[in-house]
């Protein structure tokens, strides 16, 4: 038989309540409804959508897109041309690439209870670079489903990476975590370092120049079958992830904690690193390295609305594509007719902003 | 006598290290027991064993009867709660977040919490008197603050075996002896309970049954008049008897009983 539910004031500690002052006890994590955020956000995200589309060397201005969606007004050649083939696709990869690395981040950064935990750190990157660099340099003109070698081989290298890094840190039937970090920390530096050896034996410089691109983080512009597939690929890794979602929030407690509150820790890690590696590599197959996206984005939701992973799932998501969209519209635009790769933009922008947030919100991030 | 948890003969070795040897404990259902021992003579392990996070190298542990690791996990945490002595979070999770998960065998994966989850955290934030702390944040709470907060949590789960590691660490003595009351009041709706106790002298008239750990022994039983002589408590804690007030003052306690 369970424990009665019975009214408050008959347990022997309610006559002892303390004083709490009333501007402590509304301190609080969450400080915006998540309806409303999600609302705000929804409606951002069509918004810079509409900017990033209407944005570029030839500007076609929103109401000329407006126009064109509800029939009134219809595209010339040119603009059609460059709405749907250039700039449609490269403004829904850029929100994929940035949903999918916020989301992987989020879901790192819970199930190793480490702030500091995204898809780089723990050495996912590595593996689809020294992926990417096979592709490249051997299998440049082989595609398949509007996949290019280089992003399958970069999604095959993140997998087989995080496979070989989690059975490092196995040990009599359990996972230590520093262990995880550190063995993804430096598989992660070798295999990254490894791309040099790609460079070296390049006689032609074509794959050079491609691999140096990758590796700054550049959208390309997707066939529609990639994006198709990839949107498909993110779609069902985030349903995977909703139910995991009350997982993560027990596993913040520890594993031990976690056990005994019945959760079945090994096998809830394995499908959290299996999900989260399937979001980065769709990242990684579209955007190349694009570092700080994963660990930036869940940081800023978790200051908004507190540090709930069901509330933060969607929340990271739009965040993350808001985010991509407005950083590669920048980066192709900035310095135009030049282009920036996202991933460097990201990094001179990124890194400054986290430190500021760092510094200014050091409560939320106690251990 | 119905058992609610048996270990019998339970061994566990830590890298070579022999922390428990041939441990056999009984809980009886709505026992209140209390564990003590030396610092490292196995107080934490046994209670790992106890609530199935951890197995015993041999020996068994049995639930109702029924093996623990034929137990499925959840039904294992309707049933027991360990509070542990650390927990520490690396995000900022408030009061009543961390109350909440103590309802995670209860929730499905894709449901929510429901009426009643949310009365049991209620109810268990009410009973470890931590009410007024809900919306603050665990991390920032004093080390006497997270300690009620954590037996919250272990209230949430709605156990019939409430398993607590040094749960009167931090406490000033009047959260001690609130802490007690609160022993005694769960003790009274039935729910057995099995705690380590560092200060012997919250024991004596508080605990039906003192489960004594001695590096090298077999875990020792019984009441506590049987189990806090002196004698004992010198042998065990490896303690000369007229450097420690509580065994001078128990030594005294015997004479005067003995007149």
């Amino acid at each position: 038989m369970a424990i009665e539910i019975a009214t408050v004031s008959s347990s022997p500690a309610a006559s002892n309540q303390q004083g709490i002052p009333p501007e402590v006890s509304k301190r609080e994590t969450g400080k915006l409804s998540p309806v409303a955020l999600i609302v705000l956000l929804t409606a951002a995200l069509g918004l810079v959508t509409l900017v990033s589309l209407a944005t570029g060397a030839v500007p076609i201005s929103p109401r000329t897109i407006f126009a064109a969606m509800f029939g009134h007004e219809p595209l010339s050649e040119m603009q059609r041309l460059i709405l749907f083939h250039l700039r449609l696709p490269r403004v829904l990869a850029s929100g994929l690439v940035g949903s999918g690395l916020a989301l992987s981040g989020l879901l790192f950064q819970g199930l190793f209870r480490n702030p500091i935990a995204d898809p780089y750190v723990i050495g996912s990157s590595g593996g689809a670079i020294f992926g990417a660099c096979i592709g490249i340099s051997f299998f440049s003109q082989w595609s398949t489903f509007g996949f290019s070698a280089t992003a399958l081989l970069a999604f095959a290298g993140s997998a087989v990476t995080m496979a070989l890094v989690y059975s490092l840190a196995r040990s009599a039937g359990k996972t230590n975590v520093v262990t995880l970090l550190l063995a993804g920390f430096a598989i992660s530096i070798m295999f990254t370092n490894s791309s040099y050896f790609f460079e070296l034996f390049d006689k032609t410089g074509t794959g050079n120049r491609v691999l140096a691109s990758w590796l700054h983080g550049v959208i390309g512009i997707p066939s529609w079958t990639q994006l198709a597939v990839s949107t498909a690929l993110l779609a069902l890794a985030t349903v995977a992830a909703l139910p995991l979602m009350r997982t993560l929030n027990t596993l913040v407690l520890g594993d031990e904690y976690a056990q005994q509150l019945g959760i079945r820790v090994e096998s809830a890690r394995v499908y959290i690193i299996l999900i989260g590696s399937l979001m980065t590599a769709v990242a990684v197959s579209l955007g190349g390295m694009i570092m700080f996206a994963g660990l930036i984005v869940p940081h800023v939701a978790r200051l908004l609305l507190g540090p709930d992973h069901v509330r933060l799932l969607p929340v990271a998501a739009l965040a993350g594509a808001i985010f991509l969209m407005l950083a590669d519209t920048l980066a192709r635009t900035i310095f135009a007719p030049s282009e920036v790769p996202v991933g460097v933009l990201i990094a001179f922008v990124g890194g400054p902003f986290f430190l500021y947030l760092l510094r200014n919100m050091k409560r939320s991030y106690a251990v | 006598m119905s058992y609610l948890l048996r270990l019998d003969g339970v061994h566990f070795d830590y890298q070579g290290h022999k922390v428990l040897r041939q441990a056999t404990v009984d809980l009886a259902e709505g026992s209140c027991n209390a564990l003590i021992g030396l610092n490292g003579s196995g107080k934490t392990t046994l209670l790992r064993i106890a609530a199935g996070v951890l197995r015993p190298v041999s020996g068994s542990v049995t639930l109702r009867g029924r093996p623990m690791e034929t137990i499925p996990l959840k039904e294992a945490a309707r049933t027991i709660a360990l509070v542990p002595q650390q927990l520490e979070l690396p995000f900022a999770f408030t009061v009543q977040q961390v109350v909440e998960q103590g309802r995670t065998p209860y929730i499905g994966m894709l449901r929510g919490p429901g009426r009643s989850d949310r009365m049991a955290v209620d109810r268990a934030l009410d009973l470890a008197d931590v009410s007024g702390l809900r919306h603050r944040i665990f991390n920032e709470l004093s080390g006497g603050e997270r300690q009620r907060v954590k037996i919250a949590l272990g209230l949430a789960q709605q156990p019939r075996l409430l398993l607590l590691d040094e749960p009167t660490q931090n406490l000033d003595i009047g959260r001690q002896v609130e802490l007690i009351d609160l022993l005694h009041f769960l003790r009274d709706e039935g729910i057995t309970i099995l705690a380590s106790i560092h200060d012997l002298h919250l024991v004596d008239k508080n605990f039906s049954t003192v489960l004594l750990l001695s590096p090298g022994q077999p875990l020792a039983s019984g009441s506590p008049e049987q189990m806090l002589k002196p004698s004992i408590l010198e042998r065990a804690f490896q303690c000369p008897p007229d450097r420690h007030p509580l065994l001078i003052e128990r030594a005294e306690l015997y004479r005067r009983e003995a007149r």
